[in-house]
Protein backbone atom coordinates (compact mmCIF):
# COMPACT_ATOMS: atom_id res chain seq x y z
CA UNK A 1 0.00 0.00 0.00
CA UNK A 2 2.65 2.45 1.08
CA UNK A 3 5.03 1.66 -1.72
CA UNK A 4 2.75 2.64 -4.56
CA UNK A 5 1.47 5.73 -2.81
CA UNK A 6 2.92 8.19 -5.35
CA UNK A 7 4.62 11.48 -4.75
CA UNK A 8 1.70 13.57 -3.56
CA UNK A 9 1.63 11.60 -0.33
CA UNK A 10 5.19 12.51 0.46
CA UNK A 11 4.73 16.13 -0.44
CA UNK A 12 1.69 16.55 1.68
CA UNK A 13 1.10 15.35 5.21
CA UNK A 14 -2.47 16.14 6.19
CA UNK A 15 -2.82 18.21 9.29
CA UNK A 16 -4.32 16.68 12.38
CA UNK A 17 -7.01 18.72 14.04
CA UNK A 18 -6.04 20.11 17.40
CA UNK A 19 -8.64 19.33 20.01
CA UNK A 20 -7.67 22.42 22.00
CA UNK A 21 -9.10 24.87 19.49
CA UNK A 22 -12.51 26.26 20.42
CA UNK A 23 -15.52 24.95 18.47
CA UNK A 24 -13.55 23.01 16.00
CA UNK A 25 -15.03 20.34 13.80
CA UNK A 26 -14.23 16.98 15.28
CA UNK A 27 -15.75 14.47 12.92
CA UNK A 28 -17.67 14.16 9.70
CA UNK A 29 -20.33 11.52 9.18
CA UNK A 30 -18.82 8.90 6.90
CA UNK A 31 -22.14 8.38 5.15
CA UNK A 32 -23.43 11.92 4.60
CA UNK A 33 -20.38 14.14 5.27
CA UNK A 34 -22.14 16.23 7.92
CA UNK A 35 -19.63 18.01 10.17
CA UNK A 36 -19.99 17.54 13.89
CA UNK A 37 -18.33 19.24 16.83
CA UNK A 38 -18.23 16.02 18.80
CA UNK A 39 -16.16 12.99 17.92
CA UNK A 40 -16.94 10.37 20.52
CA UNK A 41 -19.97 8.97 22.26
CA UNK A 42 -20.01 8.89 26.05
CA UNK A 43 -19.12 5.52 27.54
CA UNK A 44 -21.85 2.95 27.05
CA UNK A 45 -23.67 4.99 24.42
CA UNK A 46 -23.80 5.43 20.69
CA UNK A 47 -23.22 8.54 18.63
CA UNK A 48 -25.67 8.74 15.74
CA UNK A 49 -25.51 11.14 12.84
CA UNK A 50 -28.28 13.68 13.49
CA UNK A 51 -29.06 13.92 9.80
CA UNK A 52 -28.76 10.49 8.20
CA UNK A 53 -28.85 8.35 11.32
CA UNK A 54 -25.64 6.41 10.68
CA UNK A 55 -23.89 5.01 13.75
CA UNK A 56 -20.74 7.08 14.02
CA UNK A 57 -19.28 5.67 17.17
CA UNK A 58 -20.30 2.97 19.60
CA UNK A 59 -18.48 3.36 22.87
CA UNK A 60 -18.77 0.08 24.75
CA UNK A 61 -17.71 -0.10 28.35
CA UNK A 62 -14.20 -1.54 28.77
CA UNK A 63 -14.12 -2.28 25.08
CA UNK A 64 -10.44 -3.26 24.84
CA UNK A 65 -10.50 -5.67 27.79
CA UNK A 66 -13.73 -7.33 26.67
CA UNK A 67 -12.58 -7.67 23.09
CA UNK A 68 -9.24 -9.12 24.19
CA UNK A 69 -11.01 -11.72 26.31
CA UNK A 70 -13.56 -12.54 23.62
CA UNK A 71 -10.99 -12.87 20.85
CA UNK A 72 -8.86 -15.19 22.96
CA UNK A 73 -11.80 -17.44 23.75
CA UNK A 74 -12.75 -17.31 20.09
CA UNK A 75 -9.27 -18.50 19.15
CA UNK A 76 -9.48 -21.33 21.65
CA UNK A 77 -12.91 -22.37 20.38
CA UNK A 78 -11.65 -22.26 16.82
CA UNK A 79 -9.48 -25.33 17.45
CA UNK A 80 -12.29 -27.78 18.30
CA UNK A 81 -14.74 -26.30 15.81
CA UNK A 82 -12.25 -26.67 12.97
CA UNK A 83 -11.07 -30.16 13.88
CA UNK A 84 -14.12 -31.90 15.34
CA UNK A 85 -16.92 -33.03 13.01
CA UNK A 86 -19.97 -30.75 12.90
CA UNK A 87 -22.57 -33.10 11.49
CA UNK A 88 -22.81 -36.77 10.75
CA UNK A 89 -25.00 -38.22 8.05
CA UNK A 90 -25.73 -41.90 7.97
CA UNK A 91 -27.60 -43.91 5.41
CA UNK A 92 -28.08 -47.66 5.84
CA UNK A 93 -24.68 -48.71 7.13
CA UNK A 94 -22.75 -45.89 5.52
CA UNK A 95 -21.79 -42.74 7.34
CA UNK A 96 -19.96 -39.54 6.55
CA UNK A 97 -18.90 -36.62 8.67
CA UNK A 98 -18.60 -32.97 7.91
CA UNK A 99 -15.95 -30.68 9.36
CA UNK A 100 -15.32 -27.04 8.55
CA UNK A 101 -12.54 -28.02 6.18
CA UNK A 102 -13.54 -31.23 4.44
CA UNK A 103 -16.41 -29.54 2.58
CA UNK A 104 -13.88 -27.16 1.10
CA UNK A 105 -11.61 -30.09 0.37
CA UNK A 106 -14.37 -31.98 -1.44
CA UNK A 107 -15.24 -28.95 -3.56
CA UNK A 108 -11.58 -28.43 -4.34
CA UNK A 109 -11.16 -32.05 -5.36
CA UNK A 110 -14.21 -31.78 -7.62
CA UNK A 111 -12.55 -28.91 -9.45
CA UNK A 112 -14.52 -25.97 -8.04
CA UNK A 113 -11.46 -23.98 -7.02
CA UNK A 114 -13.08 -20.55 -7.01
CA UNK A 115 -16.11 -21.70 -5.06
CA UNK A 116 -13.92 -23.64 -2.63
CA UNK A 117 -11.69 -20.66 -1.99
CA UNK A 118 -14.66 -18.36 -1.35
CA UNK A 119 -16.12 -20.84 1.13
CA UNK A 120 -12.71 -21.35 2.74
CA UNK A 121 -12.11 -17.63 3.03
CA UNK A 122 -15.53 -16.67 4.41
CA UNK A 123 -15.98 -19.55 6.81
CA UNK A 124 -12.45 -20.28 8.04
CA UNK A 125 -9.79 -17.74 7.12
CA UNK A 126 -11.74 -14.52 7.67
CA UNK A 127 -13.13 -15.51 11.11
CA UNK A 128 -9.72 -16.80 12.19
CA UNK A 129 -8.06 -13.66 10.88
CA UNK A 130 -10.58 -11.52 12.71
CA UNK A 131 -9.87 -13.21 16.01
CA UNK A 132 -6.10 -13.03 15.50
CA UNK A 133 -6.19 -9.36 14.49
CA UNK A 134 -8.48 -8.42 17.37
CA UNK A 135 -6.30 -10.24 19.87
CA UNK A 136 -3.20 -8.59 18.46
CA UNK A 137 -4.81 -5.14 18.41
CA UNK A 138 -6.09 -5.38 21.96
CA UNK A 139 -2.94 -6.79 23.51
CA UNK A 140 -0.53 -4.91 21.28
CA UNK A 141 -2.03 -1.48 21.86
CA UNK A 142 -0.54 -1.56 25.34
CA UNK A 143 3.00 -1.18 23.98
CA UNK A 144 4.06 2.02 22.26
CA UNK A 145 6.65 0.14 20.22
CA UNK A 146 3.90 -1.86 18.51
CA UNK A 147 2.01 1.24 17.36
CA UNK A 148 2.80 0.78 13.67
CA UNK A 149 1.84 -2.90 13.36
CA UNK A 150 -1.30 -2.27 15.42
CA UNK A 151 -2.33 0.55 13.09
CA UNK A 152 -1.83 -1.79 10.16
CA UNK A 153 -3.81 -4.54 11.90
CA UNK A 154 -6.66 -2.08 12.48
CA UNK A 155 -6.71 -1.31 8.79
CA UNK A 156 -6.76 -4.99 7.84
CA UNK A 157 -9.48 -5.68 10.36
CA UNK A 158 -11.59 -2.95 8.79
CA UNK A 159 -11.37 -4.69 5.41
CA UNK A 160 -11.73 -8.21 6.73
CA UNK A 161 -14.67 -7.56 9.00
CA UNK A 162 -17.58 -8.09 6.65
CA UNK A 163 -16.13 -11.27 5.15
CA UNK A 164 -16.37 -13.33 8.29
CA UNK A 165 -19.65 -15.16 7.81
CA UNK A 166 -19.96 -17.62 10.64
CA UNK A 167 -23.62 -16.73 11.17
CA UNK A 168 -24.43 -17.37 7.53
CA UNK A 169 -22.56 -20.68 7.70
CA UNK A 170 -24.59 -21.60 10.77
CA UNK A 171 -27.82 -21.04 8.86
CA UNK A 172 -26.34 -23.13 6.05
CA UNK A 173 -25.81 -25.97 8.52
CA UNK A 174 -29.41 -25.71 9.69
CA UNK A 175 -30.73 -25.76 6.14
CA UNK A 176 -28.57 -28.77 5.30
CA UNK A 177 -29.76 -30.49 8.47
CA UNK A 178 -33.42 -30.10 7.61
CA UNK A 179 -33.03 -30.68 3.89
CA UNK A 180 -31.31 -34.04 4.24
CA UNK A 181 -33.21 -35.32 7.26
CA UNK A 182 -35.78 -37.15 5.13
CA UNK A 183 -33.07 -38.87 3.10
CA UNK A 184 -31.01 -40.33 5.91
CA UNK A 185 -30.18 -39.85 9.55
CA UNK A 186 -28.54 -36.61 10.57
CA UNK A 187 -26.69 -36.39 13.87
CA UNK A 188 -25.35 -33.28 15.52
CA UNK A 189 -21.75 -33.78 16.58
CA UNK A 190 -19.84 -32.02 19.40
CA UNK A 191 -18.00 -29.79 16.95
CA UNK A 192 -21.26 -28.01 16.18
CA UNK A 193 -21.65 -26.82 19.77
CA UNK A 194 -18.15 -25.37 19.67
CA UNK A 195 -18.99 -23.78 16.33
CA UNK A 196 -22.15 -22.15 17.72
CA UNK A 197 -20.20 -20.83 20.70
CA UNK A 198 -17.53 -19.47 18.37
CA UNK A 199 -20.18 -17.79 16.23
CA UNK A 200 -21.77 -16.09 19.24
CA UNK A 201 -18.36 -14.98 20.53
CA UNK A 202 -17.41 -13.69 17.10
CA UNK A 203 -20.52 -11.48 16.98
CA UNK A 204 -19.94 -10.33 20.55
CA UNK A 205 -16.33 -9.44 19.77
CA UNK A 206 -17.38 -7.48 16.69
CA UNK A 207 -19.92 -5.52 18.72
CA UNK A 208 -17.67 -4.84 21.69
CA UNK A 209 -14.68 -3.77 19.59
CA UNK A 210 -14.27 -0.05 19.17
CA UNK A 211 -11.44 1.21 16.98
CA UNK A 212 -11.63 4.75 18.37
CA UNK A 213 -10.73 3.54 21.85
CA UNK A 214 -7.68 1.77 20.46
CA UNK A 215 -6.61 4.86 18.51
CA UNK A 216 -6.96 6.97 21.65
CA UNK A 217 -4.93 4.40 23.57
CA UNK A 218 -2.20 4.40 20.94
CA UNK A 219 -2.06 8.19 21.03
CA UNK A 220 -1.80 8.13 24.85
CA UNK A 221 1.06 5.60 24.73
CA UNK A 222 2.89 7.65 22.13
CA UNK A 223 2.53 10.78 24.23
CA UNK A 224 3.66 8.98 27.39
CA UNK A 225 6.90 7.79 25.80
CA UNK A 226 7.59 11.24 24.42
CA UNK A 227 7.33 10.13 20.83
CA UNK A 228 4.30 12.33 20.28
CA UNK A 229 6.00 15.43 21.68
CA UNK A 230 9.05 14.91 19.53
CA UNK A 231 6.88 14.66 16.44
CA UNK A 232 5.02 17.80 17.32
CA UNK A 233 8.23 19.73 17.88
CA UNK A 234 9.61 18.48 14.60
CA UNK A 235 6.45 19.65 12.87
CA UNK A 236 6.79 23.12 14.35
CA UNK B 1 -31.21 29.82 4.93
CA UNK B 2 -28.19 28.22 6.52
CA UNK B 3 -27.33 24.79 5.28
CA UNK B 4 -25.59 22.37 7.64
CA UNK B 5 -21.79 22.42 7.31
CA UNK B 6 -20.33 19.58 5.29
CA UNK B 7 -16.79 18.33 5.38
CA UNK B 8 -15.80 18.54 1.72
CA UNK B 9 -17.07 22.07 1.19
CA UNK B 10 -15.35 23.23 4.40
CA UNK B 11 -12.05 21.71 3.29
CA UNK B 12 -12.04 18.52 5.33
CA UNK B 13 -11.68 14.90 4.35
CA UNK B 14 -12.69 11.83 6.31
CA UNK B 15 -10.57 8.71 6.24
CA UNK B 16 -12.90 5.82 5.47
CA UNK B 17 -10.52 3.37 7.13
CA UNK B 18 -10.40 4.92 10.59
CA UNK B 19 -12.87 7.81 10.22
CA UNK B 20 -10.36 10.46 11.17
CA UNK B 21 -11.18 13.99 10.07
CA UNK B 22 -8.25 15.79 8.49
CA UNK B 23 -7.77 19.08 6.64
CA UNK B 24 -7.84 18.46 2.90
CA UNK B 25 -4.63 19.16 0.98
CA UNK B 26 -4.48 22.84 0.11
CA UNK B 27 -2.82 22.23 -3.21
CA UNK B 28 -5.49 22.06 -5.91
CA UNK B 29 -5.93 18.91 -7.96
CA UNK B 30 -4.60 16.74 -5.17
CA UNK B 31 -6.92 13.79 -5.40
CA UNK B 32 -5.64 11.67 -2.58
CA UNK B 33 -3.24 11.47 0.31
CA UNK B 34 -2.40 8.99 3.05
CA UNK B 35 -4.25 9.03 6.33
CA UNK B 36 -1.86 10.28 9.03
CA UNK B 37 -3.34 7.88 11.56
CA UNK B 38 -3.98 4.56 9.84
CA UNK B 39 -2.04 5.04 6.61
CA UNK B 40 -4.91 4.21 4.26
CA UNK B 41 -5.31 6.10 1.02
CA UNK B 42 -7.94 8.79 1.46
CA UNK B 43 -9.93 10.96 -0.91
CA UNK B 44 -12.57 13.65 -0.61
CA UNK B 45 -15.00 11.26 -2.23
CA UNK B 46 -14.38 7.68 -3.26
CA UNK B 47 -12.64 7.89 -6.60
CA UNK B 48 -14.71 6.77 -9.59
CA UNK B 49 -17.39 5.52 -7.23
CA UNK B 50 -20.35 5.54 -9.60
CA UNK B 51 -18.37 4.14 -12.51
CA UNK B 52 -17.04 1.26 -10.42
CA UNK B 53 -20.44 0.55 -8.88
CA UNK B 54 -22.04 0.48 -12.33
CA UNK B 55 -19.37 -1.85 -13.66
CA UNK B 56 -19.66 -4.30 -10.78
CA UNK B 57 -23.46 -4.15 -10.76
CA UNK B 58 -23.69 -4.91 -14.46
CA UNK B 59 -21.20 -7.75 -14.05
CA UNK B 60 -23.31 -9.14 -11.23
CA UNK B 61 -26.52 -8.83 -13.24
CA UNK B 62 -24.99 -10.66 -16.20
CA UNK B 63 -23.61 -13.41 -14.00
CA UNK B 64 -27.01 -13.88 -12.40
CA UNK B 65 -28.23 -15.39 -15.68
CA UNK B 66 -25.86 -18.42 -15.72
CA UNK B 67 -26.25 -18.65 -11.95
CA UNK B 68 -29.96 -19.29 -12.40
CA UNK B 69 -29.91 -21.30 -15.63
CA UNK B 70 -27.09 -23.71 -14.82
CA UNK B 71 -27.60 -26.31 -12.10
CA UNK B 72 -26.06 -25.53 -8.73
CA UNK B 73 -26.34 -28.95 -7.18
CA UNK B 74 -27.12 -32.56 -8.04
CA UNK B 75 -28.50 -34.92 -5.44
CA UNK B 76 -28.11 -38.52 -6.58
CA UNK B 77 -30.03 -41.02 -4.51
CA UNK B 78 -29.83 -44.71 -5.41
CA UNK B 79 -28.49 -43.88 -8.82
CA UNK B 80 -31.29 -41.49 -9.68
CA UNK B 81 -31.26 -37.75 -9.44
CA UNK B 82 -31.38 -34.70 -11.59
CA UNK B 83 -29.36 -31.52 -11.42
CA UNK B 84 -31.37 -28.72 -9.86
CA UNK B 85 -31.11 -24.98 -10.28
CA UNK B 86 -31.46 -22.47 -7.45
CA UNK B 87 -35.16 -21.88 -8.08
CA UNK B 88 -35.72 -25.58 -8.71
CA UNK B 89 -34.14 -26.49 -5.39
CA UNK B 90 -36.36 -24.02 -3.58
CA UNK B 91 -39.48 -25.38 -5.29
CA UNK B 92 -38.47 -28.91 -4.37
CA UNK B 93 -38.15 -27.95 -0.72
CA UNK B 94 -41.58 -26.34 -0.88
CA UNK B 95 -43.14 -29.40 -2.49
CA UNK B 96 -41.62 -31.60 0.18
CA UNK B 97 -43.53 -29.55 2.72
CA UNK B 98 -40.49 -27.83 4.18
CA UNK B 99 -41.92 -24.41 3.47
CA UNK B 100 -40.01 -22.68 6.29
CA UNK B 101 -36.64 -23.77 4.96
CA UNK B 102 -37.88 -23.10 1.42
CA UNK B 103 -38.67 -19.53 2.44
CA UNK B 104 -35.22 -19.02 3.99
CA UNK B 105 -33.47 -20.40 0.93
CA UNK B 106 -35.72 -18.39 -1.39
CA UNK B 107 -35.02 -15.15 0.44
CA UNK B 108 -31.27 -15.78 0.69
CA UNK B 109 -30.56 -17.01 -2.79
CA UNK B 110 -33.28 -15.55 -5.01
CA UNK B 111 -34.75 -12.44 -3.39
CA UNK B 112 -31.56 -11.01 -1.87
CA UNK B 113 -29.35 -11.01 -4.99
CA UNK B 114 -32.13 -9.55 -7.12
CA UNK B 115 -33.02 -6.94 -4.50
CA UNK B 116 -29.37 -6.05 -4.12
CA UNK B 117 -28.87 -5.52 -7.84
CA UNK B 118 -32.09 -3.52 -8.17
CA UNK B 119 -31.10 -1.43 -5.15
CA UNK B 120 -27.65 -0.73 -6.58
CA UNK B 121 -29.13 0.28 -9.93
CA UNK B 122 -31.58 2.62 -8.18
CA UNK B 123 -28.76 4.17 -6.13
CA UNK B 124 -26.60 4.70 -9.20
CA UNK B 125 -29.51 6.21 -11.10
CA UNK B 126 -30.31 8.55 -8.22
CA UNK B 127 -26.77 9.92 -8.34
CA UNK B 128 -26.32 9.83 -12.09
CA UNK B 129 -29.66 11.32 -13.14
CA UNK B 130 -29.97 13.48 -10.04
CA UNK B 131 -33.42 12.09 -9.33
CA UNK B 132 -35.67 13.85 -6.85
CA UNK B 133 -35.56 11.24 -4.12
CA UNK B 134 -35.49 12.16 -0.46
CA UNK B 135 -31.90 11.43 0.65
CA UNK B 136 -33.16 9.58 3.72
CA UNK B 137 -35.04 7.17 1.46
CA UNK B 138 -31.93 6.62 -0.64
CA UNK B 139 -29.90 6.01 2.51
CA UNK B 140 -32.45 3.42 3.57
CA UNK B 141 -31.93 1.57 0.29
CA UNK B 142 -28.18 1.82 0.76
CA UNK B 143 -28.29 0.39 4.27
CA UNK B 144 -30.60 -2.48 3.34
CA UNK B 145 -28.42 -3.38 0.35
CA UNK B 146 -25.36 -3.20 2.59
CA UNK B 147 -26.84 -5.38 5.32
CA UNK B 148 -28.45 -8.18 3.30
CA UNK B 149 -25.57 -8.88 0.94
CA UNK B 150 -23.67 -11.51 2.86
CA UNK B 151 -26.66 -13.78 3.46
CA UNK B 152 -26.71 -14.89 -0.17
CA UNK B 153 -23.71 -17.11 0.49
CA UNK B 154 -26.03 -19.38 2.49
CA UNK B 155 -26.72 -21.64 -0.47
CA UNK B 156 -23.04 -22.08 -1.22
CA UNK B 157 -22.18 -22.96 2.36
CA UNK B 158 -25.00 -25.48 2.30
CA UNK B 159 -23.62 -27.03 -0.89
CA UNK B 160 -20.12 -27.29 0.60
CA UNK B 161 -21.56 -29.00 3.69
CA UNK B 162 -23.67 -31.43 1.68
CA UNK B 163 -20.88 -32.32 -0.72
CA UNK B 164 -18.78 -33.55 2.18
CA UNK B 165 -21.66 -35.03 4.12
CA UNK B 166 -23.51 -37.00 1.46
CA UNK B 167 -20.72 -38.90 -0.22
CA UNK B 168 -21.58 -42.59 -0.41
CA UNK B 169 -20.75 -43.42 -3.98
CA UNK B 170 -23.60 -45.14 -5.77
CA UNK B 171 -26.11 -44.92 -2.93
CA UNK B 172 -26.24 -41.22 -2.37
CA UNK B 173 -24.09 -38.39 -3.54
CA UNK B 174 -24.29 -34.63 -3.76
CA UNK B 175 -22.28 -32.89 -6.44
CA UNK B 176 -21.89 -29.19 -7.02
CA UNK B 177 -22.81 -27.70 -10.39
CA UNK B 178 -21.38 -25.01 -12.62
CA UNK B 179 -24.11 -22.56 -11.60
CA UNK B 180 -22.69 -22.39 -8.10
CA UNK B 181 -19.46 -20.83 -9.34
CA UNK B 182 -21.43 -18.13 -11.15
CA UNK B 183 -23.60 -17.57 -8.11
CA UNK B 184 -20.58 -17.23 -5.79
CA UNK B 185 -19.16 -14.64 -8.15
CA UNK B 186 -22.44 -12.72 -8.16
CA UNK B 187 -22.35 -12.48 -4.36
CA UNK B 188 -18.72 -11.40 -4.19
CA UNK B 189 -19.03 -8.91 -7.04
CA UNK B 190 -22.12 -7.26 -5.57
CA UNK B 191 -20.47 -7.03 -2.16
CA UNK B 192 -17.63 -5.13 -3.81
CA UNK B 193 -20.18 -3.00 -5.66
CA UNK B 194 -21.77 -1.88 -2.39
CA UNK B 195 -18.29 -1.18 -1.02
CA UNK B 196 -17.51 0.99 -4.05
CA UNK B 197 -20.65 3.11 -3.72
CA UNK B 198 -20.12 6.34 -1.83
CA UNK B 199 -23.39 7.38 -0.12
CA UNK B 200 -22.09 10.91 0.40
CA UNK B 201 -22.73 11.55 -3.29
CA UNK B 202 -26.46 11.33 -2.58
CA UNK B 203 -26.14 14.14 -0.08
CA UNK B 204 -23.89 16.17 -2.39
CA UNK B 205 -26.64 16.25 -4.97
CA UNK B 206 -29.27 17.04 -2.37
CA UNK B 207 -27.21 19.94 -1.07
CA UNK B 208 -26.64 21.28 -4.57
CA UNK B 209 -30.37 21.21 -5.21
CA UNK B 210 -31.12 22.92 -1.91
CA UNK B 211 -28.55 25.60 -2.68
CA UNK B 212 -30.21 26.20 -6.07
CA UNK B 213 -33.61 26.49 -4.38
CA UNK B 214 -32.20 28.93 -1.84
CA UNK B 215 -30.57 31.18 -4.39
CA UNK B 216 -33.76 31.18 -6.46
CA UNK B 217 -35.78 32.22 -3.41
CA UNK B 218 -33.28 34.98 -2.68
CA UNK B 219 -33.53 36.26 -6.25
CA UNK B 220 -37.28 36.36 -6.04
CA UNK B 221 -37.13 38.25 -2.77
CA UNK B 222 -34.88 40.85 -4.35
CA UNK B 223 -37.27 41.41 -7.21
Amino acid sequence: MEQDSGQDAQQYRPQLLDAGQPRVWQRACHQCDLLLTRAHAPVGQRLLCPRCGATLHRNMERSVAHTAALSLSGLLLFIPSATLPLLEFSLFSFGAENTLLNGVQALFAAGYMWLASIVLFCSVLAPLGKFLLLAFICWGSGWASLAKPVARALRWYHHLQEWGMLDVYMLGILVALVKMSDLGKMTVEPGLYCFVAMMVISSAATVSFDAETVWARLARRAAATGGGDKDRKAAQ
Amino acid sequence: MNRPARALSQGFWTCLGCRLLVKAPEKRNTLSCLCPRCGARMHGRVEGSIMLTWALTITGALLLIPANILPVMTVIYLGAGEPSTIVGGTLELYQNGLWGIALIVFVASVAVPVMKLVGLVILCLIVQWRLDVAPRQAMRIYRVVNAIGRWSLLDLFMISILVALVDMGAIAEVAAGAGSTAFATVVVVTMFAVRAFDPRLIWDIYEEKMAAVDSKARDEERE
